[in-house]
């Protein structure tokens, strides 16, 4: 029965950039195949939380199955596995990109190829993925197909005929999407009787049910009842269910080698069923486990700080709670001398540091203070040891150091022609190297430098897309340390040092960033009763000033005739505003403040 | 200082008249251009209105202020029969202060003795400015010699207690040029000046002016010297401040407008005005209590407010119940608009009140909290400091 059920699979994944209609191909194949009937079809269906259907990103994978009775009058088995689509996420996109045989290159035909999908075509080939090319929106006016037919053609070597052209939008050509996907994609290929390895792809907490484990099955099968253990993590746990995803959880009885789907043990903790991690069976394990397991760790850090400081407790469990279903997410207590108590979060990219940050005040409706995000440096003190400073603050005065390293990156921009001298520009103020330039097909060039990590994690990638009228795009990976000379830029409102709005910036340009730094700080911190002296100090020595002048006047000294009730709603909407400040010492500094040092202009 | 009144039956009554010869440029309030039959249609509306309120139409009242608009516009048999209706509906205390608010447009000294003879015995005159410029800008329908011309009038008709409306900080006109008119209109007998600033309000005309950038926006240099300037002026003229916008001579005080400021309750009838009534004063109309006291408002516009009232209803356009925190915040918000200041009952209020104090916004005697000169020129701040804290 297996080889034969094998050959009756196909698992694939999209890729695409934002935008280019990933989710609304995928609507159109769930419904073309009757997996989702046309009533119960919401707008992009497998992004299910709120904040992916706004922002259009995917944020978290998922898995569905979909019956497909194809030309050849033969039913098959679709799994499709959508992966997350940021930079932010690789590495969860590889692990998604592992669990299938094939992808589909979704492209906008009025676009053409962006950086990060190419990244992610070369990832699925390394895997040994089979890629079939969709050039999408062709219905659209300014659609240019054929060009990026040729594009693709040039760029991955896919032959230009072999791509689909296709408008997910009004249905065309989804047809020969599915066809394609059975006739042009392998079948899984595994041994059934092998001892079980399973991949994890993903997995979600479920407030019922446990943790959910995204699975899909290479060798051997998993039914409710087996013992199943980690290889790379700890853990023997009893599988209570298996099921499939059309696209809710539909429990089956076995889920065997080729297949894709869910199961739910008794483990209690997002950590324990790590993404890219192998499950196998405990009574009879595999030997060795599958390729390309790491653990996913944070990119920046920031501090996270209730307004209210007794919210804190509040913060600790709603952190907790997110942490449940994102491995990705790290945090221990922080205390600041300006903000409190709060906590030192780790994240994978300042997308991820925004998406937490806006889960915690919209789901848990807490209201926080966040510190500009910083990288980890490699600090070598004078006795000897080593540490990792992931906070600004913590930094040691240049006296204790032997020496301190900063993360690099090799940053990969694909962009149309026209604007490479403008991000050459950008990259050489990010105190960049260059690499490589390579002239692509279609006017694109792919531009390689080499930067500080520190340099990119800030409005690196806006002041990309400004320069680029939005067209370029980027992908990133860490190389390694280099020793620099940084130190610390320190802040002090109304003369005392703000720990929370300490950086840490190359001694080159630290009298430049700091001038830059309190300027800015000017603009967002708003007059006050009396006068502030904001400064910025390297080693304890002031090396810029702005005032802030005190208010002179702030009164309406008009007549209100009996309507009193306009003067106090105002007074009340006021008054929450200014609950969104901090105040430290007498001043009261808006949250835009800590993350001033972010939309510094250059 | 203030004992606890609020819950006492309302001893004040606003009665709007929204009638104008036209929009001066920065005014929001409701006003209506009609004249003729709309005028009569109106008075019966409040006629109607009142016989609404059931008892609280039968108290006894210490003040009734004629706001408008321009009631000196009102056809004089209609605002004789106004005050009549009053009249015989309300008992008025002996010491009653009676207010009309009046423009110099118009203005005869007959008018002013039928006022008087219908027992007014305070004028409100809106002088605004004795600056053609300044006169221009705010769209007035006067000029400089009618006002002076009203004033004297109003003396010469038998009131003793007329007060001006004065607005400063009026765009193009310097600080000197409002000392001069500040000056003159101390030259006529005036025992009372409401010194507003110019503000320019949203929907106004000014608003698109300003807006489009035609009209420049009001200057704060020019705000801190013409109060500074007012203050003196009128000070050294016997005029002390009492209210963050108004100056009177001892005795002067607008016991209506103090009402307000004092969260004393008061009854409003009319298109546009707002009312302020105790949770029991509220269950005379019927309301059941959701709170400690009721602030009402009624319907802008003229026709509307006709018509809702004559199909039998108050012609209120909404309302809200106070609880005990916001009936405190406005407490405290109005009370330090005075410059008799308000009294502050927590702890972080004090604490803060002290850290101001310290700043020479605010004096503090015991609980007592009184703005300083600096304190009124930032006094919304001020507000909010001690209502946040």
């Amino acid at each position: 029965m297996t080889s034969h059920k094998l050959q009756r699979i196909r698992n694939f994944s999209i890729i695409a950039h934002i935008d280019h209609g990933k989710s609304t191909l995928a609507d159109r194949l769930l419904e073309r195949t009757g997996t989702v009937s046309a009533r119960d079809m919401t707008s992009q269906v497998l992004d299910t939380m709120d904040l992916e259907r706004e922002r259009g990103i995917t944020i978290k994978a998922q898995a569905v199955r979909m019956p497909y009775q194809a030309e050849d009058g033969r039913d098959y088995e679709l799994n499709l596995i959508d992966t997350p689509g940021h930079v932010d996420f690789a590495y969860e996109v590889s692990r998604a990109l592992a669990a299938c045989e094939g992808a589909l290159l979704v492209v906008d035909a009025s676009q053409g190829i962006e950086a990060q999908t190419l990244a992610n075509v070369y990832k699925a080939l390394e895997l040994g993925l089979e890629i079939v090319p969709v050039v999408n929106k062709i219905d659209l006016v300014q659609a240019e197909p054929e060009a990026v037919a040729q594009e693709i053609e040039s760029v991955i070597g896919i032959a230009a005929d072999q791509c689909l052209m296709v408008s997910a939008r009004t249905g065309m050509g989804v047809a020969e999407v599915l066809e394609a996907v059975v006739k042009r994609l392998p079948a899984p290929s595994g041994d059934p009787q092998a001892p079980l390895r399973a991949l994890i792809f993903d997995c979600k907490y479920d407030a019922y049910r446990g943790v959910v484990v995204y699975v899909r099955v290479v060798d051997g099968a998993i039914r409710a009842g087996t013992q199943i253990r980690m290889m790379a993590g700890q853990g023997n746990f009893a599988v209570d269910e298996v099921g499939i995803f059309r696209p809710g959880m539909v429990p089956v009885d076995s889920l065997d080698a080729g297949e894709v789907g869910y199961l739910i043990a008794s483990i209690r903790n997002v950590r324990d069923s790590k993404v890219g991690d192998t499950i196998t069976d405990h009574l009879r394990p595999a030997t060795e486990a599958l390729p390309g397991y790491r653990q996913a760790s944070p990119m920046v850090w920031s501090g996270l700080f209730p307004i209210q400081s007794d919210s804190y407790q509040d913060l600790k469990e709603a952190l907790e709670r997110l942490q449940l279903n994102d491995a990705a997410l790290t945090f221990e207590p922080e205390t600041s001398a300006a903000l409190g108590f709060g906590f030192r979060c780790g994240f994978l990219g300042l997308l991820h540091m925004e998406i937490v940050q806006e889960r915690l005040e919209r789901e848990f409706g807490l209201t926080l203070i966040t510190t500009a995000p910083s990288v980890a440096y490699r600090v070598k003190f004078k006795d000897g040891q080593l540490a990792e400073i992931d906070n600004p603050d913590q930094l040691p005065d240049p006296g204790q150091m032997e020496w301190i390293e900063e993360p690099r990156v090799k940053v990969e921009v694909m962009t149309p022609k026209e604007y490479l001298g403008g991000l050459m520009e950008l990259c050489q103020e990010r105190r960049g190297e260059f690499v490589h330039l390579e002239y692509q097909a279609g006017e694109r060039a792919l531009l390689t430098y080499d930067l500080p990590l520190g340099e990119i994690i800030h409005d690196f990638y806006d002041q990309l897309k400004s320069r680029s009228r939005g067209y370029a795009s980027m992908d990133y990976q860490l190389t390694g340390y280099r020793q620099e000379q940084l130190v610390k830029l320190d802040v002090l409102v109304a003369g005392a040092k703000v720990d929370a709005l300490s950086s840490i910036v190359h001694r080159h340009q630290a009298s430049n960033q700091g001038r830059r730094l309190v300027q800015r700080l000017k603009e967002v911190i708003p007059r006050q009763l009396f006068e502030v002296a904001i400064q910025a100090a390297v080693g304890g020595k002031i090396i810029s000033r702005e005032t802030v002048p005190a208010l002179r006047k702030d009164v309406l000294a008009k007549c209100y005739g009996g309507d009193i009730t306009r003067k106090r709603k105002l007074l009340e909407k006021q008054r929450e505003g200014k609950q969104r400040m901090k105040r430290i010492g007498s001043v009261e500094i808006p949250q835009e403040a800590f993350m001033a040092v972010l939309t510094l202009d250059r | 200082m203030i004992a606890d009144q609020t819950q006492g039956a309302p001893r004040s009554l606003y009665v709007h008249i929204p009638f104008c010869a036209r929009r001066c440029s920065y005014c929001d309030f409701a006003i209506s251009l009609g004249g003729g039959a709309i005028q009569d249609r109106y008075v019966a509306a409040l006629d109607q209105e009142l016989e609404g309120l059931g008892p609280l139409g039968h108290l006894e009242l210490d003040t009734v202020f004629l706001g408008g608009g321009t009631p000196s516009l009102l056809r004089a048999d209609l605002l004789e029969q106004v005050v009549e209706v009053i009249r015989t509906r309300f008992r008025l205390s002996s010491s009653a202060e009676v207010t009309i608010e009046v423009n110099p447009e118009g203005l005869t000294e007959d008018l002013a003795r039928t006022w008087r003879q219908l027992g007014i015995n305070r004028v409100s005159l809106g002088v605004q400015s004795l600056d053609p410029a300044g006169l221009r800008f705010l769209g007035r329908a006067h000029d400089a010699v009618a006002a002076e011309t009203a004033m004297d009038l109003v003396a010469a008709a038998g009131f003793e207690n007329l007060s001006c409306d004065l607005i400063y900080a009026i765009p193009g006109q310097d600080s000197a040029s409002f000392a001069r008119g500040l000056l003159q209109v101390l030259t006529h007998p005036v025992q009372h000046v409401s010194c507003y600033e110019l503000t320019v309000e949203p929907g106004t005309p000014l608003a698109r002016r300003v807006q489009r950038k035609l009209a420049p926006a009001p200057a704060v240099d020019a705000f801190l010297e013409q109060r500074e300037i007012a203050g003196e002026l009128l000070g050294s003229a016997g005029l002390g401040i009492y209210e963050v916008s108004n100056y009177a001579k001892p005795g002067f005080a607008s016991r209506h407008n103090l009402a307000y400021w004092t969260q004393l309750p008061y009854l409003a009838v009319g298109c546009g005005s707002h009312g302020f009534l105790s949770a029991a004063s509220a269950a005379l109309l019927g309301l059941e209590p959701k709170g400690d006291m009721l602030r009402y408002w009624h319907l802008r516009d003229a026709a509307t407010y006709i018509r809702e009232v004559m199909a039998g209803g108050l012609g209120w356009r909404g309302h809200e119940w106070l609880g005990p925190a916001e009936v405190e915040m406005e407490r405290v918000a109005c009370g330090l608009r005075l410059a008799a200041g308000v009294i502050l009952r927590g702890d972080g209020q004090l604490t803060r009140a002290k850290e101001l104090s310290e700043l020479g916004l605010l004096t503090l005697e015991g609980q007592l909290v009184r703005p300083t000169k600096r304190g009124f020129a930032l006094l919304d701040r001020v507000t909010l400091e001690l209502c946040a804290a």
